[in-house]
């Protein structure tokens, strides 16, 4: 058979591929094998593969290692080769350990246990309605609802207490695996439906009780396998036979749509959604060619195939509403895209006024992303690039492989939004309120700089932008934003360290620990929060762990007062000098001299320190960092700067 | 006996789940001569295998499949071509 060849030279080419040591080759190869096919013998060749190239893919494809910890009650063993392989192909490395059968309870609940031991960086919860709801099934029975709804309000708080209870010992992420709504309980379909304390109804209730709790707990994300199943067909989904003889909780046809789900549900618990989406205009944002067609011979609109292109303007402008930027790249005349925005504005979803850059040019469209990853300060990893000309998304893909690029189907139209919606690119678990005014903020910056280039002086620039500095702790200020800028700040992080929101409040809630976030406004928009210190006081010393900040601030002060809050504040705590640590990293060179600039000398490195860490140090008894003249503040830590008695400057 | 006795795609596929050399795949292979032939091992040599080729196999019968050898007969006797 031709797939069955297509196959075994595949498999060859990874084999040849992973013998020459080009790990990268071999995962793209490893990719292609697991679109053309999922059979599980494949999936353990590679597996193996990935396994025996571990160390190769750390270096060659910026892999990262997740020790990953699952507690269960069924059986998952099978399902691992898919799961590596498809962590794997979303640039993780997955060391896995199951836990036994039934012995959640303890795993979890043992400080000292197997999972401490383990020390993950992710811990999976997989129990299935036996373990969690053992006897909700029988009290559902009628339909009556007599003792169900008790039912469903005790094992959700059992789970919750026990994720509650295993996060304060732990600050694992955690993926709690949502149940899968039985297809058939004894009521029949007619009962099940209009029923309410039906099975289905049920476990549906106790899905959406477990998912409120998680939102609630620091880090830990709910997988609604539920959801995935009834996408593929719940009656096909578990293989009735496999579950009674073996616990087999999916079937083995289902393996890599599960393990690709699974690993989508945890990517942003570690990895920051994409930012920027430019989009190509003709057969992409519309259908047919502008130049050609004219601005009344465009398809857009109520009407088939206009519709299929104002479903994809409905969904940009969604992304948009949650702070996602959108751009348009496209080789046209910018006269004609005007002329077209405003005959067709009754058609279109989307004004031109929704999009924060317009690259209408015939340059090529490379050039284009990287004008606008300078002008934005977003790198291009951050961005998605969606065409419909497949030599234009090869270009994009060939010149700058951190682009995501999504290829817009030009002869299915219907199905753009579906690809973009198969992609993780935009995923998050908390939407903030920063999110929702990013594009104001992101226009302001234009502004900005237009206003720089009249401004007389630096300082009378900086005067003239009325910028105002609110400093919180990160307990005061919502802790999902503190714990994104962490995730997703690489350019002014001196230290990169990507700790988890319990770590954020460990710092806050520590004797002598400070966890600082900063919120930034000005006369042209307000930035919300957009910085980070973490910094602990131990005696004499105050050593700041991570200071960050989003590059839409930089070089306005912003980052000097943060320096000046945690200076007074370390004061305050005792301490008499300050221990700043810069990591370098391919990103962060914007904040190299941080320290340096601001009267840092360096230091040694203190006892157990890691071995890229560069020190400075700044002795306190003589003056303390002041806050830039131009920038107001407001909140607690700012105040206390002009009271401190040592501030002799 | 020798690997050459059991049909490649048997063995091919033995090779991937039981990560081992196809060449080493001979019919009186068992679960007591591999090592990592445990009983999780089995589940996926049986769930590959009717991935493979597209058969259900009794779960009555599959703790007695213990054997290369066996597996293919159970195959045969199910009329599928290997």
């Amino acid at each position: 058979m031709p797939t069955d060849s297509g196959q075994t030279d595949c498999r060859q080419r990874i084999k040849d591929a992973a013998a020459a040591g080009q790990a990268q080759a071999a995962l793209d190869l490893i990719r292609q094998l697991s679109t053309d096919s999922a059979k599980p013998a494949d999936m353990m060749f590679c597996a193996k593969t990935i396994a025996d190239l571990g160390p190769l893919l750390e270096q060659q494809a910026s892999i990262r290692r997740l020790k990953t910890y699952i507690v269960r009650s069924v059986t998952l063993e099978p399902v691992l080769p898919s799961l590596r392989v498809e962590a794997a192909l979303a640039r993780y490395l997955l060391d896995i350990k199951l836990g036994g059968f039934g012995s959640y309870i303890e795993e979890l609940l043992d400080a000292a246990g197997a999972i401490t031991k383990f020390q993950p960086d992710l811990l999976v919860v997989a129990l299935d309605l036996e373990e969690i709801a053992g006897g909700l099934a029988d009290l559902c029975a009628t339909g009556a609802g007599e003792g169900v709804a008790q039912e469903i309000g005790e094992c959700a708080a059992r789970m919750e207490g026990l994720l509650r209870a295993f996060r304060s010992t732990n600050s694992a992420r955690i993926v709690f695996h949502g149940l899968v709504v039985p297809d058939q309980s004894s009521l029949g379909d007619v009962g099940d439906a209009n029923l309410p304390h039906s099975l289905p109804n049920a476990v549906a209730e106790l899905n959406r009780r477990i998912a409120r709790a998680c939102h609630d707990i620091a880090d830990c994300a709910f997988f609604d396998a539920d959801h995935l199943a009834a996408r593929f067909g719940r009656a096909r989904w578990r293989d009735r036979r496999m579950f009674l003889a073996s616990r087999l909780p999916v079937a083995s046809q289902f393996f890599q749509s599960y393990a690709k789900a699974l690993v989508r549900a945890f990517l942003p618990l570690f990895r920051a959604p994409r930012k920027v989406l430019c989009t190509d205009l003709d057969n992409t944002l519309w259908g047919g060619i502008l130049g050609e067609d004219g601005p009344d011979g465009i398809a857009t609109g109520n009407t088939y195939p206009g519709n299929c292109y104002l479903e994809y303007q409905r969904y940009l402008k969604q992304l948009s509403a949650r702070g996602i930027l959108l751009a348009i790249v496209s080789k046209n005349n910018r006269a004609d895209v005007e002329e077209a925005f405003a005959r067709r504005s009754a058609d279109l979803a989307l004004k031109l006024d929704d999009f924060v850059a317009t690259k209408i040019s015939w340059d090529e469209k490379s050039t284009a992303l990287r004008e606008l990853s300078e002008k934005l300060s977003l790198g291009l990893d951050s961005f998605v690039f969606v065409d419909d000309n497949p030599v234009e998304c090869a270009a994009i893909q060939q010149h700058l492989p951190e682009v995501a690029v999504l290829s817009a189907p030009v002869d299915e139209p219907w199905r753009t939004v579906e690809l973009l919606a198969q992609q993780p690119y935009f995923d998050v678990i908390a939407v903030t309120h920063d999110d929702a005014g990013r594009l104001q903020e992101y226009k302001a910056q234009a502004q900005r700089a237009e206003l720089a280039n009249t401004a007389a002086s630096r300082e009378d620039f900086l005067a003239s932008l009325g910028i105002v500095c609110a400093l919180q702790s990160a307990l005061e200020a919502p802790l999902a934003r503190a714990v994104q800028l962490l995730a997703k700040t690489n350019q002014f992080n001196l230290t990169t360290r990507r700790h988890s929101a319990a770590e954020v409040e460990g710092f806050a809630k520590a004797n002598g620990g400070q966890a600082v976030v900063i919120r930034v406004r000005d006369r042209f928009g307000d930035a919300g929060v957009v910085g980070l210190a973490l910094a602990q006081t131990t005696g004499e010393t105050c050593r700041i762990d991570s200071l960050l900040l989003s590059c839409r601030v930089i070089g306005r002060g912003v980052e000097t007062a943060m320096l000046a809050a945690i200076a007074s504040q370390a004061r305050r705590d005792g301490a008499a000098r300050l221990l700043g640590e810069f990591i370098p990293t391919k990103k962060n060179s914007p904040c190299a001299t941080y320290y340096s600039d601001h009267g840092f000398t360096l230091a040694s490195a203190p006892e157990g320190a890691s071995e890229g860490s560069v020190f400075y140090e700044l002795n306190l008894t003589d003056s303390l960092p002041l806050m830039p003249v131009w920038i107001h503040t407001e909140g607690n830590t700012s105040h206390e700067l002009s009271a401190s008695p040592t501030l002799s400057s | 006996m020798s690997s050459q006795q059991v049909p490649p795609s048997l063995r091919n596929l033995l090779a991937d789940v039981l990560e081992m050399s196809a060449d080493e795949i001979m019919p009186q292979t068992n679960t007591d001569t591999v090592e990592n032939w445990d009983s999780f091992r089995h589940l996926q040599v049986v769930l590959a295998i009717e991935g493979e080729y597209n058969v259900q196999l009794d779960p009555q019968r599959i703790p007695e499949l213990t054997s290369v050898a066996l597996l293919q007969a159970e195959l045969e006797k199910k009329g599928i071509a290997l």
